[in-house]
């Protein structure tokens, strides 16, 4: 596993407080909304906030959400995009 | 001076913000809400001991927060989606007077996360996340 996803993992992890769950235990291609994680919309804004903290990488809108919140993977390849450094 | 009943449809005896007095839209409001012996709840809560109830002071906090909102709210429809980390550190009295404060933290996708602290004097009597909902 990468060092970017592994972090991206532990964020998911910390701020949405899937307590008990390990990076491991998460599909990298599973979608994070709906069927897979099962998240909701306030899990969104959760990682919204929480991506913008630890990464420093802004989602602007639903459109770039839906973009990055298709996977695990998904988010990585977005966050290693657009982060500055 | 914010027209408070032209902004909140909330009203007596649920409008529980009193002044607003600080607003910036969409980063942080402070208004203030002065505890009455008059107010409705207080008569059974409790019977000769009156406090205000802790939920409350959660929604004196949501309320404040529906001035982080530039546009008026009547007609809209504004929810508390959530409530996080609430904790109530003391009681608040008839007499007291109590300082909204309330920051936004980020929003998305019509989800805004706010930030909550209910002071008395010097003293914190509860903090909380709120999530609001705009439809």
């Amino acid at each position: 596993m990468s060092d970017l996803k592994l972090r991206v993992k532990e964020m998911i992890i910390e701020r949405l407080k899937l307590e008990g769950m390990l990076p491991d235990q998460i599909d990298d291609g599973a979608p994070l909304f709906g069927d897979g994680l099962g998240l909701d919309s306030i899990d969104a804004l959760e990682l919204v906030l929480g991506i913008e903290q630890v990464f420093g990488v802004k989602i602007e809108d639903e459109a770039a959400g839906l973009k990055a919140f298709k996977s695990v993977q998904a988010l990585t390849d977005f966050i290693a995009e657009n982060a500055k450094a | 001076m914010t027209d408070i009943p032209a902004h909140l449809p909330h009203r007596y005896p649920f409008l529980l913000v009193d002044r607003v007095l600080e607003r910036v839209p969409g980063v942080r409001v402070v208004a203030e809400k002065l505890v009455t012996n008059g107010e409705p709840y207080l008569q059974g809560h409790f019977q000769g001991r009156p406090l205000v109830p802790g939920v409350l002071l959660l929604e004196m906090l949501a309320q404040a927060a529906g001035f982080l909102e530039g546009d008026s709210l009547h007609g809209a429809a504004i929810f508390l989606a959530a409530v996080q980390d609430a904790r109530f550190k003391g009681p608040a009295f008839p007499g007291d007077r109590l300082r909204l404060e309330v920051a936004s933290e980020g929003a998305f996708a019509g989800l805004m996360k706010v930030k909550g602290t209910v002071r008395c004097d010097d003293r914190d009597l509860c903090t909380a996340s709120l999530l609001v909902k705009r439809l």
